[in-house]
């Protein structure tokens, strides 16, 4: 069973949410990401969103955009981070992770090569934000044929009736944005944000998440009893650089957010 | 798949989920517009007593004599504002406005598009957001201070290398944030479908005119039709009527800047490597990790990393073929068209008259070509002065 799922099904069982960070692949290099992950394993934040930086990254706010920027000087790319994680699995790693990328970096290694290196490497899930549903059957394809990554699908409080087509065979779990727009916009949600994830829940057969402008438990008190889990980018990318990428800091930010959650 | 998204295997509409049902209201109130003759009269109205349509296709006799052949060239550079790009927003806002849009955004490099959106929001009484990005803001100082005069907030955009490719980005995340009110005017042959389509609609008015101008003279279909790509705007509308006219040759002139081989260029054909940028699946300039390279280009306005999805199927499909012209070569022509016809030519529209001099040696006399003169070089005098200064052109 993948990672993701088998995660998302304990956490079921124990009747618990889960906790999801999104942080830039190659900073404050592979080394620092290394530590970041196992810290964040022992912390008990349940998956890890690591991004793949691009030189474009159009879903994504200023927080973001500049981690992309400064790994992207630092040398990062897709086959040191594919490198990274073949070492942390050899390390005994064995939380989840989710590589969330553009779909150039994909179309440039080559799909099926792609596909292969993602179950080699022990990448579990794959997020791309500009490739929506009626794009995916390339690479879907290629996946289903090596049973690697689970894509995750994303839906926006838009989305509305292509929420039922987009969840139909959805694997690992739902990523609900939580605003219209980009990532880390604090603690702003769409006006419509209680009925749209009531919505998506009532659709889903597989938990809902949900991500984009959280900072802290406080943010989701409204929705809590809603959603399966949430995921925090921009805010804990701010964290880990006002605190210098320490460990300590990065550990106790999870271990209280997943304790309130 | 949406398949009538694409062009061969190029187009696509790589965005975000949130932007997907404002794509497929787009293209259901533009496949509706373009069929509703009220629509089609107000745009054809406002082409002809606004932007000053039809525009000459002038037989450029003192060129021809020079080179050889006889060469036409489709005078975009007299539109109003003075360039091709008004056909474009003239026919976006229009649709803009019978979707109840109040709030339209736009991106901008040299700034020609951009003051394009701000004429037509004027005119239309709409709220104005032009993004460029802080380089080109410096560069093209003139451009902002026309927009800030036609009533539209330019916003500066500091991300990346703070060109037309961020600008771009930028105005792509405002959308997806506020598409709800706002509609999005991109000004090239580019972005998710059914961008590449409603802008190539919207400037073929180029080669509709041309087709029967050149045929009222000369009786038959011209030799060779030409244009300078940069996303394909102007080439896209100059090709358009001539796609199905096999007999025709079809040219693109892409900008080689300092040289293909020196990478400081801006022509994503040249390099053939497909990827997905701003919402489309094309040629792209990228380098070996899959990042976006920059283009490098003297003219502003060609200085962009990719191309439109149905350039790259033309390229595929051989029925265009492109080429690409350095700067030093589309100066001298532009210089040459300014001594022979008296015409300052844009920048860009220098190299699609560059290729044709290079074309014109081998045709005859009995031939002929038309050429896309997209823009006037009113714009492009600061950077004329600075380059023959260095060139020494004045000594």
């Amino acid at each position: 069973m993948n990672r993701i799922e088998e995660r998302l099904k304990e956490l079921k069982t124990e009747n618990k949410k889960a906790f999801i960070t999104y942080m830039t692949a190659g900073l404050p290099d592979m080394e620092g990401t290394k530590a970041l992950i196992k810290a964040q394993e022992e912390a008990g934040t349940d998956i890890i969103e690591l991004g793949i930086p691009f030189s474009d990254p159009v879903a994504d706010g200023p927080v973001i955009q500049d981690a992309s920027y400064k790994s992207i000087c630092k040398g990062t790319n897709l086959r040191k981070v594919f490198q990274m994680m073949e070492e942390i699995r050899n390390d005994g790693v064995k939380m989840p992770v989710i590589f969330m990328m553009y779909y150039n970096t994909i179309l440039h290694y080559g799909i099926e090569a792609f596909a292969a290196k993602c179950k080699e490497a022990g990448v579990d899930g794959l997020i791309i934000p500009d490739l929506p549903f009626e794009e995916q059957e390339d690479l879907q394809t290629a996946l289903d044929k090596e049973d690697a990554a689970i894509l995750i699908q994303l839906v926006s409080p838009v989305s509305k009736d292509r929420i039922a087509k987009i969840l139909e065979h959805a694997r690992g779990f739902v990523y609900c944005v939580s605003s219209m727009g980009v990532t880390g916009q604090a603690g702003t949600f769409h006006k419509e944000i209680i009925s749209y994830l009531t919505n998506v829940k009532k659709v889903s057969k597989i938990p809902v998440m949900m991500g984009f402008g959280i900072r802290t438990p406080k943010d989701i008190e409204p929705m809590k009893d809603i959603i399966d889990g949430a995921i925090v980018g921009s805010h804990f990318i701010r964290l880990l650089e006002e605190n210098n990428y320490d460990i300590k800091a990065a550990k106790e930010y999870c271990r209280s957010f997943k304790r309130d959650l | 798949m949406n398949s009538k998204a694409y062009y061969g295997k190029f187009g696509g509409q790589f965005v975000a989920e949130s932007l997907m049902n404002t794509l497929e209201e787009l293209d259901e109130a533009f496949e509706t517009a373009i069929k509703d003759p009220e629509f089609l009269e107000e745009y054809h109205y406002y082409l002809k007593q606004y932007v000053g349509r039809e525009t000459p296709l002038y037989y450029a006799e003192r060129l021809s004599e020079k080179y050889g052949t006889k060469i036409y060239l489709k005078r975009e550079d007299l539109n109003h504002t003075g360039a091709h790009k008004i056909n474009n927003v003239i026919g976006q806002i229009l649709l803009a406005k019978r979707m109840g849009k109040k709030k339209v955004i736009a991106e901008t490099g040299a700034g020609q598009h951009g003051v394009a959106t701000a004429t037509g929001a004027a005119l239309f009484d709409m709220e104005c957001s032009v993004y460029m990005g802080e380089e080109d803001m410096k560069r093209q100082a003139l451009n902002v201070m026309r927009m800030e005069m036609l009533g539209a907030k330019v916003v500066s955009v500091r991300s990346g290398s703070n060109t037309l490719k961020d600008a771009t980005n930028e105005a792509i995340r405002t959308w997806a944030k506020t598409a709800e009110d706002t509609f999005y005017v991109i000004g090239s042959a580019v972005g998710p479908y059914p961008y590449p389509k409603m802008v190539k609609e919207f400037q073929s008015v180029i080669s509709q005119e041309a087709k029967k101008q050149f045929y009222e003279v000369e009786k038959r279909q011209p030799d060779v039709v030409m244009a300078c790509v940069g996303g394909g705007s102007n080439s896209i509308g100059m090709f358009a009527d001539f796609i199905e006219e096999k007999g025709v040759e079809l040219i693109g002139v892409e900008a080689a800047g300092k040289g293909i081989e020196t990478g400081e260029h801006a022509s994503a054909m040249a390099e053939g490597k497909p990827g997905t940028l701003h919402g489309m699946k094309s040629y792209l300039l990228q380098d070996e990790d899959g990042n976006i390279k920059l283009a490098h280009s003297i003219s502003a306005g060609l200085d962009y990393p990719g191309v439109g999805p149905e350039h790259a199927y033309l390229k595929d499909t051989k029925r265009a073929a492109y080429v690409s012209i350095t700067d030093t070569e589309a100066m001298d022509a532009l210089m040459e068209l300014c001594k022979l016809e008296g015409i300052i030519p844009a920048i860009e529209s220098a190299h699609a008259v560059a290729y044709a001099i290079k074309k014109a040696k081998e045709m005859n006399m009995d031939q002929s070509m038309i050429v896309c003169l997209s823009g006037r070089g009113d714009k492009d005098v600061h950077t004329i002065a600075d380059y023959l200064a260095g060139k020494g052109y004045l000594n």
